[in-house]
C-alpha cells in the first residue's frame, strides 16, 4: 500500500510538473557532458600530441565538475521547493490522516528516488546524445576532417554523474524534508500567500535604486577603464560592485512599480493592468534578491557565451594552413636522415625533400673578448628608409628615442613591423643559404631565387609576423624600388656594398616550430659558409606527404603512419600535427568550459525565473478565481498571465543585457576577445544572441504553457469562463 | 404581476450532484421570486441547500433543471461569455471570506470590476467616492487587504460589488468571518444601501442577528422552501429578530426535526 503511494506519487509529480522533472534531466545531462569529456573525439585526438596539456585540462574538469555540482544543488534544491510547496495541503492531509512525520520524510525520499532513477535515465540519455553531437560537430567544424569520430559514450561519467546527482537530490530533498518536519499542520494546510505587502517607502526605494545604479556605475567604470590594474584585482571589486548594485537596483525597482501601479490611474481601468502590474510587483519585490541573482547569471552567460564564441572564431584563421607547407621536420645528423629519408619503406611517403640550413652570423673578431662585439652588418640606410616610411605618429617616437620597445602584430603597420624587426635581429642575423630557401620556393612552385653575389633577400617570419598576403611586402618593395633607381645600396656587410632582393614569397621553414625566428638574410651558398658562427649551425630536412597519397587517403592517415615509421627511427622530429593540435588545443580548451558555464548559467536563471514565477502562479490561483467570480474572462487572466511572464523575463535580461554589454566592450578593448576576422563578428553575434534568445524564449514559453494550464485548471467553481 | 416585474425569478430549480445510487439531491424544486428593491434572506442549516441555490443564482452551478430570470432573462441557460457579462457588472458578490486580491490596495479591488469590464474610471470616480463615504473606508481606500481589519475588509468587498451598480447583489453569509460588532455595522450599511438605493439584496446566512436587517427571510431545508418570514411595514429589527428567534424555537432548535 505504501509502496504503492509512493509510486503513484512520483508518477503523478512528474507527469504535473513537467518543468520540475525537466530540470533534474537537465541537470544530469549537463553533469554527463562536463564528465565525458575525455571521450569527445577531439580530446582522443589531442591527448596523441598534447598530452600534457590535455591530462592538466582534464585535470581541471573535476573542478568544473564540483563547481557545476555547487550550482546545480541550489536548482535542484530550488526545484524540490517549489514541487513541495505545491503538495503541501497534500503533506497535511497525511499529517491529519495520522501518517507520523518521520514516515513523511521517509516517503518523500523515496518519491524522490523514484524520479531520480528515471530522470538519470532520461538525462544520461539526453547528456550523451548531446555528447554525441558536440563530439560530432567539433570534430567536423575544427578537425577539417583530420579527426575519425568513436562513440563517446563513457562509462566513468555516468557513474559520476549518478552519483553527484543522487548526492544533490539527497541532500536537497533532507533539507527540504526537515524544513517540512518542522512546519505546523495548518502552515501545511494553508499555503496561501500571506506575506505583508511590503512597500517601503517611496524614499527608501529611490535611495536603493539611486543606490543601486552608483555602484553599477562605479563596476562598468572600473570594466572599462581600470579593467588591468592592480593586476586584474580590481575585476573582483567591480564584479561586487556589479552584483551589490544589481541586488539594490532590483529591491527599489520592484518596490517603486507600486508606485507606477498606483500613478497610472488613466490605465488602471484597462483590462488587468493594475493587477497584471500588481503580481509582478510582488514577484520582483517579495524576491528581489533571487531576481538579482538571475540578472547577474544572465549577465555572466552573455559574456561567458561570447568570450568562448570569439575563440572558436579565432580558430579559424589559425587553422588556415597558409603559411606553413611541410608535414614534417627531422632532425639530425644530415647524412643519416637523408639516408632514411629515401629509403625503401619511408620513401612513399616522402615528397619535396628539401635541406634547410640555418645559423647565426659572426661578429667581427669573434677572438676580442674585452670590447662589446662589433657587428658586421651596416643597415642604416635602410634602417632611415625604414624611418621615413612610418606613420608620423610612430616616426616621432622612434625618432625621439621615446620607442624603447617594438611588438610585432598584426595592428602595427608593415613599415613599423619591419623596422621592430631588423633593430632585434639585423645586427647579428640569422642566416639561410640561397639553396635551402630555393627548395621550398620549389615545393610552393615559385622560381627560385638566383642572387647576385652581392645580394640577399629578407626573410620574415609568418608565424610571428602575420600579414594578409603572404607573397610581398609593399613598403619594402617601395624602398627598395627606390634604392634600385638611384643605385644605391641600403646595407653593407663587413665593408661590402649589398643589395636586396625585391621581397619574396614567405612560408614556414619547418613542419612546427623547432626553428623559431622572426627573420633571417637569405644570402648566396658562399656567402653562408664565409659569415656562418658554425657554432649555432642547425639543419632539418623538411618534406611533405606526396599529394597523391593525400588525394587516396586524405592527410591524417599517411600521416600517422609516416609519423609511426618516424617514431621507430630514433630521430628526434615533429609534425604539422603538433602544430594543428597545439592550437586546436588552445581553442578547446578555452571554448569548451568557458561556453558549458555560459549555458549553465542562462538555464540556471532561466529555471530560477520559470518556478519562481509558478510558484507565485500556484501560491496566488485563489486570485484567479476570485477574478472569474468578478467576470473576468479566460482570455483576460491568460493575456495577463503573459505579460507578467514576459515581465518576469525581460527585467533581469533587460539589466543583463546592459552589463553584458559593458562587459563584452570592456573584453574587445582590453583584446581578450579579439576578433581577427571583422566581417564573421556580425553573423557570429547574431548567432550568439539567437541562441541566447532562444533558449530564452524556450524557456518563457514553457512557463507560459503551465501557467495556462493552471487557469484552464481552475475548476473551483464550474462553468466560469 | 408581470415576470418583468419581478427583477428575480427562480422557477422549479432542481440540482442533483452524483449519479445513480450516489444520487444527491440539494434542489428540490424552488420557486420563489425577488422583487426590485427587495432584501431577501434565506436561511437554513449546514447542507440545507442554501448555499447551492445562491450559486444557481450565482450562475456559479448550473441547475439540472428549472430556470432562473435575472430582469427576464433566463440566466441559466446563459453561455459562458454572456455569464463573464454577468459576473461582476449585473450580478455583484460579497463573499464570506471577503476574497479581496491581497497584493491589490483597497482602491484597486474596488475598481477591479470596472477594468474587467472596461468601464470608464473617470464616471466611476463619484461612484467610488460616495461608497468609501458611506460605507467609510475614505481612510484605507490606499491600504492593502492585510493592513486592514476584517470589518473594514468586508466594506471594501462590499464597494466592490456595487460599484458597477449591479441589479443583484449575492450575499453568501457575509458576516460569518466578523465578529458581533463588524458584522452589526456591515448589515447596517447594507440595509442602508438597500433603502436609500433601492439596491436589491439577496442574503444567504444561517446567523438570526444577520437576517434580522432583512425585509423578508425564506427558510430551506433538504432543498424545499418550508417557510416564510416578512417584516412588518413598522416592524423594529428587534421585534423581527425575536420572531425569527420564536420560529427557529418552533420549528424546535434550529429545524432538526421539523419535517
Amino acid at each position: 500500500m505504501f509502496s504503492k503511494l509512493i509510486y503513484r506519487n512520483a508518477k503523478r509529480s512528474r507527469k504535473e510538473n513537467l518543468i520540475y522533472f525537466t530540470t533534474l534531466v537537465t541537470a544530469i545531462a549537463s553533469f554527463y557532458i562536463i564528465l565525458s569529456l575525455g571521450r569527445q573525439d577531439v580530446i582522443i585526438f589531442l591527448k596523441e600530441f598534447e598530452s600534457d596539456s590535455i591530462d592538466k585540462l582534464l585535470a581541471l574538469m573535476p573542478i568544473v565538475y564540483l563547481f557545476a555540482l555547487f550550482l546545480l544543488f541550489f536548482l535542484i534544491l530550488f526545484a524540490n521547493q517549489y514541487q513541495l510547496n505545491r503538495r503541501s495541503k497534500e503533506f497535511g492531509l497525511y499529517l491529519m490522516l495520522g501518517m507520523r512525520k518521520e514516515r513523511l520524510v521517509l516517503q518523500l525520499l523515496a518519491e524522490g528516488l523514484i524520479t531520480s532513477i528515471l530522470a538519470l535515465i532520461g538525462g544520461i540519455l539526453v547528456g550523451g546524445f548531446l555528447a554525441e553531437i558536440i563530439s560530432l560537430t567539433v570534430s567536423k567544424l575544427v578537425g577539417q576532417g583530420i579527426i575519425g569520430h568513436q562513440i563517446s559514450l563513457s562509462v566513468g561519467a555516468i557513474f559520476f554523474t549518478i552519483i553527484g546527482f543522487l548526492f544533490i537530490q539527497f541532500i536537497a530533498l533532507v533539507i527540504l524534508g526537515r524544513r517540512l518536519f518542522n512546519q505546523e499542520v495548518h502552515q501545511l494546510l494553508n499555503d496561501q500567500m500571506d506575506k505583508k505587502q511590503d512597500m517601503g517607502h517611496v524614499k527608501s526605494n529611490i535611495f536603493h535604486i539611486l543606490a543601486g545604479s552608483i555602484l553599477l556605475g562605479a563596476a562598468y567604470w572600473i570594466v572599462l577603464y581600470r579593467f588591468m590594474d592592480f593586476g586584474g584585482l580590481l575585476l573582483f571589486v567591480a564584479l561586487g560592485l556589479g552584483s551589490l548594485g544589481t541586488i539594490l537596483f532590483m529591491r527599489g525597482f520592484g518596490k517603486l512599480l507600486g508606485l507606477l501601479a498606483s500613478l497610472s490611474e488613466r490605465k488602471s481601468t484597462k483590462g488587468l493592468h493594475t493587477f497584471t502590474l500588481r503580481q509582478f510587483q510582488e514577484n520582483v519585490a517579495n524576491r528581489s534578491t533571487s531576481v538579482a541573482v538571475t540578472s547577474i547569471l544572465i549577465t555572466l552567460s552573455i559574456i561567458l557565451i561570447t568570450n568562448g564564441a570569439s575563440t572558436i572564431m579565432s580558430f579559424e584563421s589559425v587553422s588556415t594552413r597558409s603559411s606553413s607547407i611541410y608535414d614534417f621536420t627531422v632532425n639530425g645528423d644530415n647524412q643519416k636522415v637523408e639516408q632514411f629519408l629515401t629509403s625503401e619503406k619511408m620513401a612513399p611517403y616522402v615528397e619535396d625533400l628539401n635541406l634547410l640550413e640555418i645559423g647565426r652570423m659572426k661578429y667581427q673578431d669573434e677572438g676580442a673578448e674585452d670590447d662589446l662585439p662589433v657587428s658586421l652588418v651596416d643597415w642604416s640606410k635602410l634602417r632611415e628608409q625604414l624611418i621615413m616610411a612610418l606613420p608620423s605618429n610612430y616616426k616621432e617616437q622612434v625618432l625621439s628615442g621615446e620607442m624603447q620597445g617594438y611588438t610585432i602584430s598584426s595592428e602595427n603597420p608593415e613599415a613599423l613591423n619591419l623596422f621592430g624587426a631588423l633593430e632585434i635581429d639585423a645586427t647579428k642575423p640569422y642566416l639561410i643559404p640561397e639553396s635551402s630557401y630555393n627548395g621550398l620556393l620549389e615545393t610552393i612552385g615559385e622560381k627560385p631565387l638566383n642572387l647576385h653575389s652581392d645580394e640577399i633577400a629578407l626573410y620574415f617570419n609568418p608565424d610571428f609576423m602575420p600579414k594578409d598576403n603572404l607573397e610581398s611586402m609593399p613598403v619594402l618593395d617601395n624602398i627598395l624600388e627606390k634604392a634600385a633607381k638611384e643605385g644605391q645600396s641600403l646595407m653593407s656587410i663587413n665593408d661590402q656594398a649589398i643589395y636586396i632582393h625585391p621581397s619574396i614569397p614567405m612560408r614556414g621553414l619547418v613542419a612546427d616550430r623547432s626553428v623559431e625566428i622572426t627573420s633571417a638574410f637569405i644570402v648566396p651558398d658562399h656567402m653562408f659558409e664565409q659569415l656562418l658562427n658554425t657554432e649555432n649551425y642547425r639543419s632539418y630536412w623538411n618534406f611533405r606527404i606526396p599529394q597523391k597519397i593525400q588525394e587516396q587517403q586524405g592527410l591524417m592517415k599517411p600521416m600517422m603512419e609516416a609519423r609511426d615509421l618516424l617514431k621507430s627511427s630514433g630521430f628526434k622530429f615533429e609534425s604539422y600535427l603538433q602544430n594543428f593540435g597545439r592550437k586546436l588545443f588552445y581553442v578547446v580548451a578555452g571554448s569548451y568550459t568557458i561556453l558549458y558555464m555560459g549555458f549553465l548559467f542562462l538555464i540556471i536563471a532561466c529555471t530560477v525565473l520559470a518556478l519562481q514565477f509558478l510558484t507565485q502562479m500556484r501560491q496566488t490561483r485563489q486570485r484567479y478565481l476570485t477574478l472569474s467570480m468578478l467576470g473576468a474572462k479566460r482570455n483576460q487572466m491568460k493575456k495577463s498571465m503573459h505579460r507578467q511572464v514576459l515581465l518576469t523575463f525581460l527585467l533581469p535580461i533587460s539589466l543583463a543585457c546592459v552589463s553584458g554589454a559593458v562587459g563584452i566592450k570592456a573584453m574587445i578593448s582590453f583584446v581578450i576577445i579579439h576578433i581577427e576576422d571583422k566581417a564573421l563578428l556580425y553573423p557570429i553575434a547574431f548567432t550568439v544572441a539567437c541562441i541566447v534568445i532562444v533558449i530564452l524564449v524556450i524557456y518563457g514559453v514553457a512557463v507560459a504553457r503551465s501557467a495556462e494550464h493552471e487557469i484552464d485548471k481552475l475548476r473551483w467553481k464550474p462553468n466560469i469562463d | 404581476m408581470k415576470i418583468s416585474d419581478k427583477l428575480l425569478r427562480v422557477q422549479e430549480v432542481y440540482k442533483t450532484y452524483g449519479e445513480e445510487q450516489s444520487e444527491t439531491v440539494a434542489l428540490k424544486g424552488i420557486t420563489f421570486d425577488v422583487f426590485p428593491g427587495e432584501f431577501l434572506g434565506i436561511m437554513g442549516p449546514s447542507g440545507s441547500g442554501k448555499t447551492t441555490l445562491l450559486n444557481c443564482i450565482a450562475t456559479i452551478i448550473k441547475p439540472t433543471s428549472g430556470r432562473v430570470f435575472l430582469n427576464g432573462k433566463n440566466i441559466s441557460a446563459f453561455d459562458s461569455k454572456d455569464l463573464a457579462e454577468y459576473r461582476g457588472s449585473r450580478i455583484g458578490y460579497l463573499f464570506q471570506d471577503f476574497a479581496l486580491l491581497d497584493n491589490l490596495t483597497g482602491q484597486e479591488n474596488i475598481l477591479l470590476p470596472l477594468s474587467i469590464h472596461g468601464m470608464d474610471f473617470a464616471k466611476a470616480r463619484a461612484k467610488l467616492d460616495e461608497l468609501a463615504d458611506f460605507l467609510e473606508i475614505a481612510d484605507i481606500l490606499n491600504k492593502f487587504p492585510s493592513q486592514m481589519s476584517g470589518g473594514q475588509k468586508q466594506r471594501v468587498a462590499a464597494a466592490r460589488c456595487l460599484i458597477s451598480e449591479p441589479d443583484i447583489v449575492l450575499a453568501d453569509e457575509p458576516t460569518g468571518a466578523l465578529d458581533t460588532r463588524s458584522a452589526r455595522i456591515l448589515m447596517n450599511k447594507l440595509e442602508g444601501i438597500n433603502r436609500s438605493s433601492g439596491r436589491t439584496i439577496l442574503m444567504v446566512s444561517h446567523d438570526p442577528n444577520a437576517t434580522s436587517f432583512c425585509s423578508r427571510i425564506l427558510f430551506i431545508q433538504d432543498g424545499v422552501i418550508f417557510h416564510e418570514l416578512r417584516r412588518k411595514h413598522d416592524e423594529s429589527r428587534e421585534k423581527f429578530y425575536e420572531r425569527i428567534l420564536q420560529l427557529m424555537a418552533q420549528l424546535g432548535g434550529g429545524s432538526a426535526n421539523v419535517l
